[in-house]
């Protein structure tokens, strides 16, 4: 059984309140498998889970967030990673490598909660208690960052101390080659040599002017000292600081107390006040050393949410875009001293050719590398695991795993990117993301309102123009007819050919609408099972008149089966074809219709076949362009025919083909997609 | 048509043209003919003049003719003949599912408007009466479940004689697909069309002389079927 620690909250904080107990013997080095949870986990998980675990600068975290990651996976629970920040700085490979792990659990699905606090046990129940944590997971030896060098207790310890209501686990990590614990008196960093320089002029003038003092005053000497100490503290690191305790110390006793112009004392007195020298010094270093960090982390959080509410007021301001890109460039050059560039993607995607707003130009590389940012959907370039050499860093701008765009920041050449900058470059790209989407929304919402609008408009308009248009038709159809059928002496000729004009004309402006609708737009296909028989018997019933004098052959196979169309547009589309073949062909010609299925079955086809002259192969493809006909088309007509013919077809994703038909004439094929129809359920 | 008592029917179209020529041919026929412009002069006539039948043409200028069709069927189940152009399968369906009879599409012959008209009226008129309907050589016994073809009796399936029996009481109005849908499979299967084409396709194999040119059981383009009469 994998070694881990699983305590319940307040109850084993009692059982391991006391001081005596001894620390767990370091078990087994290897992580746990998630597999082999011991049962005991599961009984003592509540739901809805959330698990917590601390990320540290070891590269064991790793393992840890991987381990996490599956256990949040199996217990379905919701978990986040937690780095604590002391006020002690980490080492530019160590903040690298938090950085690294965190990333790696913001990946794996973690949510990411950096926070600063000196003492990790009581920033990590704040956060547990903050955000409802139920299970907290650290590793074995954590308590090594910030706890306080006179702090040994390990974290797992300090966390059952501390009153809270989560389970706490830890995991036996095996890091020993990691740490090299840090020199007690280290000297960090970010204390400047002009720092070192003004501790030690001033201890030269004090010491300079005391000299000049009776040596009776050595106590008061020693006071001043003290003082001087206190007073550089507030000015001064932590590392000059101490060294300025520890060069008072010396230079006290080698000057002032007895024997003089030697090291070591002869009286106790002095001894003590050499010690309580050298204490006070490290003291008020250490606590100076605290407070200016701590001031210094606040000035860094007021700045980073500063710079976040400048950057949402830049967005907020932007009307379009660009503006937005300007303004957000604007504040990530100014917070980072860098120069930055941003690409907006569109729904199709970043496109080949992005368009990059900003201050920093990309070439060739760098637009690489930026590109496989967004379809990577992770950070990329400089400061990151992949594209290293390419100077600039590149994040994607995501929303729910949407990329909206794309983010680059090119720091000078001497900078790095601190966890904290990072955390805020991401927060922008969110936010931008956030902008780009809305944009991308309301552009889509515009969109399609202007279309609706327009159909709208089309579709009033078709209607009137319709009606007008028809209504007297219909009345001239029908009074006509009736003249025809009164039978009035002398006037039946006449009657019968107003009433063909007006039969005409009607088609005519059918065929004008069903143009216009094809052209608008507004043709939205019904597409229905059909037999091709009733198709074909509309298209004949309607124009027998127009057949008239000429032999109708229909040839349907016994076994046709229904077709997926729109009857009325197909039926339309016969129509216009067999008019067609009455107005190319002589009295008498033949006139063949004929349906049936592909082989293989993927197409349904209906054919119309003449006798006429046929169709100049130079010409087929001309045909189908509207107000286009044939230069032996007989006069009439407008040459809509098969330019509706084609749009229907297409409408209802099929295809017209024009070809010759053998033994002489023109052969118009429609084929229309097919799938056999289910037969009806038996009775 | 010299027997009818004066039917009243009340037209209701904007166009003046197309409402002289109604009622020029409407009452050649013996109709006593009522107009309306508006749809809702035309809710207000309906109510005071009780007419027959109407007919509601689907363009008006005030009121969509649909719109008009659903409020009249919330008080009335008078007889609506719908005037309609081409192309507009879909509002034709619409009006239909709303509660009109029938419909037809302009331009439109004198003798089909009347004969439209004595469907409607008849069906209204003598509803259930009518145990045995003809058509050609077709003998339909509504009473005994019978269908004979020359007097011989025919074998009909159940669902065969469902959708014959749902046409022959609406002989020579038109029935939707989902009407016969409905009736005879049941709401969920409104959009299986293809059924109902396959039934129609053994109808027309058994009742009609020539299946391929049915000179009965007629194809509605894009919107139902209609058993012509005789």
């Amino acid at each position: 059984m994998p070694a881990e620690l699983i305590a319940d909250g307040v109850a084993q904080s009692r059982a391991m309140n006391s001081p005596a107990q001894p620390p767990r013997p370091p078990q087994s080095p290897v992580l746990p498998e998630a597999g082999s949870t011991p049962a005991a986990v599961s009984t003592t998980e509540t739901s809805p889970s959330r698990i917590m675990v601390a990320v540290g600068p070891s590269r064991h975290a790793e393992q840890l967030v991987r381990w996490t990651s599956r256990q949040a996976q199996l217990a379905n629970a919701t978990w986040a990673a937690v780095h604590v920040e002391s006020t002690r700085p980490l080492g530019a490979d160590d903040q690298r490598s938090v950085d690294r792990n965190l990333a790696l659990a913001r990946e794996l699905g973690a949510k990411i909660i950096v926070t600063q606090d000196d003492d990790i046990a009581a920033a990590l129940v704040r956060i547990t208690q903050k955000g409802s944590f139920t299970q907290i997971i650290v590793g074995r030896g954590h308590h090594r960052h910030g706890s306080g060098w006179w702090r040994q207790a390990s974290l797992a310890n300090r966390l059952l101390e501390l009153p809270h209501a989560a389970e706490v686990r830890v995991l036996p990590v095996d890091w020993p080659t990691v740490v090299s614990p840090r020199p007690l008196l280290e000297i960090p960093a970010r204390s400047s040599r002009g720092e070192y320089v003004l501790v030690i002029s001033v201890i030269a003038v004090l010491t300079i002017l005391g000299l000049q003092l009776p040596q009776s005053y050595y106590v008061q000497v020693g006071l001043v000292y003290l003082l001087a100490i206190n007073l550089l503290s507030l000015r001064v690191g932590r590392g000059p600081i101490l060294t300025a305790g520890v060069v008072i110390a010396l230079t006290w006793d080698y000057f002032f107390a007895q024997p003089y112009f030697k090291f070591g004392m002869d009286n106790l007195p002095d001894m003590v006040l050499f010690g309580t020298y050298f204490a006070a010094a490290l003291i008020a270093g250490h606590s100076a050393a605290r407070l200016r960090a701590q001031a210094r982390n606040e000035r860094r959080r007021e700045e980073r949410a500063t710079a976040l509410f400048n950057f949402t007021r830049a967005l907020a301001e932007a009307k379009t875009l660009a503006e937005a890109a300007q303004g957000a460039v604007a504040q990530i050059d100014a917070m980072l001293g860098a120069q930055s560039a941003i690409a907006f993607a569109d729904e199709c995607g970043l496109g080949a050719e992005p368009v990059f707003y900003g201050t920093f130009l990309l070439d060739e590389r760098e637009r690489n590398s930026a590109a496989r940012a967004f379809h990577q959907r992770r950070v990329n370039g400089r400061f990151t695991e992949t594209d290293v050499d390419s100077a600039g860093y590149f994040a994607p701008l995501l929303h729910e795993d949407h990329g909206f765009g794309i983010l680059g920041v090119k720091l000078p050449a001497t900078a790095t990117l601190s966890l904290g900058q990072r955390d805020l470059l991401d927060a922008f790209a969110q936010h931008l993301a956030l902008v780009v989407e809305r944009a991308q929304l309301r552009a889509a919402g515009e969109r399609e309102k202007l279309l609706a609008e327009s159909e709208k408009l089309h579709r009033a308009l078709l209607e009137s123009v319709s009606h007008e248009l028809r209504t007297p038709l219909a009345v001239i159809a029908a009074t006509s007819e009736e003249l025809v059928e009164a039978k009035l002496p002398g006037n039946t000729e006449l009657a019968a050919e107003i009433h063909e004009a007006a039969l005409r004309l009607n088609r005519l402006v059918a065929n004008l609408l069903d143009q216009t609708r094809l052209e608008s737009g507004a043709l939205r296909p019904h597409v229905d099972w059909c037999d091709p028989q009733d198709l074909i018997n509309a298209a004949v019933e309607s124009t027998c008149d127009a057949l008239a004098g000429r032999p109708l052959d229909i040839i349907i196979p016994e076994d046709m089966p229904f077709v997926r169309a729109d009857f009325a547009l197909t039926e339309q589309v016969l129509t216009n074809l067999l008019l067609n073949a009455a107005l190319h062909t002589p009295t008498g010609a033949e006139v063949t219709v004929a349906a049936g299925i592909e082989p293989g079955g993927r197409r349904a086809f209906f054919s119309v076949g003449d006798r006429g002259p046929g169709i100049p192969a130079a010409l087929r493809g001309e045909l189908f362009k509207r107000f286009t006909r044939g230069a032996a088309a007989p006069p009439g007509g407008l040459g809509l025919g098969l330019s509706i013919v084609q749009g229907f077809i297409a409408a209802q994703g099929g295809e017209v083909i024009l070809s010759e038909n053998p033994g002489g004439g023109a052969l118009v094929t429609l084929f229309l997609p097919h799938t056999a129809p289910e037969n009806p359920p038996p009775e | 048509m010299t027997t009818k008592a004066a039917i009243a029917v009340l037209v209701i179209d904007d166009e003046v043209q197309i409402l002289r020529l109604l009622r020029h041919a409407l009452e050649a026929d013996g109709y006593e003919v009522h107009e309306a412009n508006t749809g809702k002069h035309a809710l207000g006539e309906v109510a005071c003049l009780q007419p027959q039948v109407i007919l509601l043409d689907l363009g008006l200028p005030d009121l969509d003719g649909i719109e008009v069709l659903r409020r009249l069927r919330e008080w009335s189940q008078v007889p609506v003949l719908i005037l309609t152009v081409r192309n507009s399968e879909n509002d034709v369906i619409a009006a239909l599912n709303a509660g009109a009879d029938d419909y037809l599409t302009k331009p439109f012959r004198a003798r089909e408007l009347l004969a439209r008209l004595r469907a409607i009226l008849r069906r209204t008129r003598t509803a259930s009466d009518t145990p045995v309907v003809r058509f050609g050589e077709i003998e339909v016994d509504l009473a005994g479940h019978l269908v004979r073809k020359s007097g011989v009796d025919l074998h009909l399936s159940a669902k065969e004689y469902a959708v014959l029996r749902i046409l022959v009481l609406n002989q020579g109005r038109v029935v939707t697909h989902r009407q016969i849908l409905r009736e005879v499979w049941g709401p969920n299967a409104e959009l299986n069309t293809h059924y109902l084409r396959a039934y129609m396709a053994h109808l027309r194999n058994k009742l009609e002389v020539n299946a391929r040119a049915p000179a009965y059981l007629k194809t509605e383009s894009g919107i139902g079927y209609r058993l012509l009469e005789d």
